[in-house]
């Protein structure tokens, strides 16, 4: 599956997006090994969906490059989204069309034969346990299984890279065990995994390579074990991102 | 934003209950006055009854269950199901709407009164009899036949609720008075022999029957009318165990694809858009309203006036049609709202993508405008109107279709805070109704123009390769710019969904 081995499956070069003022993501330069599973984590607001969004095309940057396998998404779109699986987070689906549907229609607007399409819809629902709901569309679906169906919609063309923003976010432990199951399948077939949490038990369980990012900027990246130092993830994102976990004053009122 | 939501909603409750008055109070005015025609007055009452009883069916069904007891709630109570239906049926009865509906039914009361005390006496058990039915009718339509509640689907209904109203109100101010001429007149025996034979009718066929003192018929009409309450209240205990015991899905909508069918659409990127597209034209609430506004308002207008003896509009029934329908999907990106993202992340989607959205919108809209010019200009009989829609038509079709694409991806403007239109995108569908007409149309309308002042035949039907060639010319190459957008833009449109969605 590796594409040139060494070749980097994603490559942030000076990335930079501004909003107004508020320099959202400043000059990140990122480095995601190919088979690795990367975990980006960061605070609410620290420029990590801005950052992969700019990864997979839906949103310009000011400066700087995103290079997938060594194609750059900006200057050569069409070969570098071929390479990207991508699941956002709280985005619209053509949510009258049922799950099956849904893929087919992904599946041949990618230029696959239908009878490709079909086989690994039928598997992907049967696998994310999404094929009891065949007929029912998407708006009525559950938080859980519009996850699914968008991991789904992500794997359908056989991506080398996964770019997945808060994927167990709002998600029910049933679902999120199969979602995790299943990325770590993807992994150990030599896929590339990054995505955006800040469960950070999760990462710690998932990943092998993690970076953390606050206020746009990349604080620590690399592999799982250099960043966080011998201590758990949590305590070591807490004294990276310079944060003090607050709580501990006041409230002298509360349950006196 | 939910300020302004909630105040659309007073405006359109304000109104709902203004038109409501109005009806009720016109519908006790149609039993009071005197007609000429032995047993009219019967008639109206019966037809306008009719109206009532649908509206008491359709209202939940086309809101949802949105009332103060909804069934759900009960699904986990241990009540059994029997002495729950029978609760909810009381209930059911303490609501507003029954004040109007007692204006409106007491037409038959006044109905009675102009042929003495025992047909008022009638008229009063009818009234009771209706009002009754009415109720229960409603309730039992709900269980059997109303979505399952949903807040995500919920959002649709209001907006689309309100403009509905007002499209129904607009076209009824001209329909009911012509309905009502037909009955009064005598001129309708088929109109009035299905009003009365309908159990909306039996009441007033029982008051009519009382005036005439036949006693036997005023036995049979209320007769049969508590019996299709009685047969109501027996099927509802069932109906509301099998509605509780509804799993999560079963009631909802089906999206079913056909596995085994061969596939009608070629498969190719292209294919899967159109595919797509026209299932949601098919599904989504939304879109059905808007075609359905479209065909209503085209096709109503000029049929009315044709009923008045005024056929000169007919033929171009299929225009105002077309015209309607574009102005309408002049959204196609802001209403999709943030789905956008999955064109932008397949590789080369874009030009698929407007080409089948181009595609699906011409197929839905296009033969449908076509047909309705054809047949309405044939059936007016106004041959002077032929150059004038053959020009118009094809050409409002084809230079619409890529019009609506660039619109679309020029200017847009996501779902507002409640899932509906956004007052801009109002304004624009106003605006498109105005600009769409002109810009397609106005070197066939020049010549048909010109052809009409200098009585040349010649000029006017020439006004039908230029109307196609000119709207050949624009469809392509609006059609061109908006893929362009769509390939250069896509990012930056899609941003503008995504700050209206959150």
């Amino acid at each position: 599956m590796n594409d040139g081995g060494s070749v980097p499956a994603l490559q942030f070069a000076g990335l930079t997006k501004r909003f107004g003022e508020n320099v959202a993501v400043d000059h990140i330069d990122l480095v995601v090994p190919p088979g690795s599973f990367f975990g980006l984590v960061g605070p609410n607001g620290a420029g990590k969906t801005t950052s992969l969004s700019m990864a997979v095309g839906l949103l310009r940057p000011d400066a700087g490059t995103v290079t997938i396998f060594g194609r750059d998404v900006w200057a050569d779109p069409v070969a570098a989204k071929a390479l990207i699986g991508v699941l956002p987070d709280g985005l619209a689906l053509p949510d009258r069309l049922s799950g099956r549907e849904i893929l087919l229609y992904l599946g041949l607007l990618r230029g696959m034969s239908r009878e490709v399409v079909l086989q690994r819809a039928d598997e992907l629902l049967r696998v994310l346990e999404l094929d009891g709901a065949e007929g029912t569309p998407v708006i009525d679906y559950s938080t859980g299984m519009r996850k699914k169906i968008t991991l789904a919609t992500a794997l359908l063309h056989s991506p080398k890279l996964l770019v997945l923003d808060e994927p167990f976010e709002a998600v029910d432990p049933v679902s999120a065990a199969t979602i995790r199951t299943i990325l770590q399948r993807f992994v150990a077939a030599g896929g590339s995994v990054i995505f955006s949490s800040h469960v950070m038990p999760l990462v710690e369980q998932l990943c092998d390579h993690v970076a953390v990012i606050a206020k746009g900027k990349v604080l620590a990246s690399g592999p799982l074990d250099e960043v966080r130092g011998g201590q758990p993830l949590e305590d070591a994102f807490v004294h990276i991102v310079g944060a003090r976990a607050g709580g501990a004053e006041g409230l002298s009122w509360l349950a006196s | 934003m939910r300020r302004a939501t909630s105040g659309r909603r007073w405006i359109g409750i304000l109104l709902l209950a203004l038109l409501v008055t109005l009806l009720a109070v016109t519908t006790l005015l149609a039993g009071l006055v005197h007609y000429r025609y032995p047993g009219a007055g019967a008639d109206v009452v019966a037809t306008l009854s009719l109206g009532w009883l649908l509206g008491w069916i359709a209202g939940p069904l086309l809101t949802g269950d949105d009332a103060a007891l909804r069934m759900d709630y009960f699904k986990l109570l241990p009540i059994p199901a029997r002495r729950l239906a029978h609760a909810m049926l009381g209930a059911a009865f303490a609501n507003v709407s029954l004040v109007f509906s007692l204006i409106a039914f007491a037409a038959l009361i006044a109905l009675g009164a102009r042929s003495g005390v025992a047909a008022a006496l009638t008229g009063v058990v009818a009234t009771a009899l209706d009002l009754v039915l009415a109720v229960v009718a409603s309730t039992v339509a709900v269980a059997a036949f109303g979505p399952t509640i949903s807040s995500r689907r919920g959002r649709d209904f209001g907006t689309i609720l309100l403009a509905l109203t007002i499209t129904l109100l607009s076209l009824a101010s001209g329909l009911v008075p012509l309905i009502a001429k037909r009955l009064t007149d005598g001129h309708s025996p088929v109109l009035a022999a299905v009003v009365r034979i309908l159990p909306s009718g039996w009441g007033a066929v029982a008051v009519d029957a009382a005036g005439r003192s036949d006693w036997g018929l005023v036995a049979l009409a209320l007769g049969g009318l508590a019996a299709a309450i009685g047969a109501l209240v027996a099927a509802w205990p069932p109906l509301l165990a099998r509605r509780l015991t509804m799993s999560a899905r079963g009631g909802r909508q089906r999206a079913h694809v056909a596995r085994t069918g061969e596939p009608v659409l070629p498969l190719t990127p292209l294919g899967a858009v159109i595919g797509k597209e026209l299932r949601m034209y098919s599904r989504s609430v939304l879109r059905s309203v808007m075609l359905m506004i479209s065909f209503l308002v085209g096709v109503l207008v000029g049929v009315l006036s044709a009923l008045s003896g005024k056929t000169e509009g007919l033929p171009f029934a299929g225009l105002l049609f077309t015209v309607i329908a574009a102005a309408c999907f002049t959204n196609f990106y802001g209403d999709d709202g943030t789905s956008l993202w999955l064109t932008l992340v397949v590789p080369g989607a874009e030009r698929p993508d407007v080409r089948g959205r181009v595609w699906a919108w011409f197929l839905v809209v296009g033969p449908a405008g076509l047909l309705i010019t054809v047949a309405f200009t044939a059936i007016s009989g106004q041959t002077w109107a032929w150059p004038w829609v053959l020009a118009g038509e094809p050409a409002m079709i084809i230079g619409s279709a890529g019009l609506l694409a660039l619109i679309g991806v020029v200017s847009v403007n996501g779902p507002d805070a409640d899932g509906g239109p956004s007052p801009a995108r109002v304004l624009k569908t106003h605006l498109a109704l105005i600009v769409i007409p002109v810009v397609t149309m106005f070197p066939a309308a020049a010549l048909l123009a010109a052809g009409a002042a200098g009585h040349s035949p010649a000029l006017r039907w020439l006004a039908v390769p230029v109307g196609l060639a000119w709207a050949a010319w624009l469809g392509r190459y609006s059609l061109q710019q908006a893929q362009r957008r769509l390939q250069t833009q896509g990012p930056e449109i899609f941003a503008r969904l995504r700050t209206s969605a959150s």
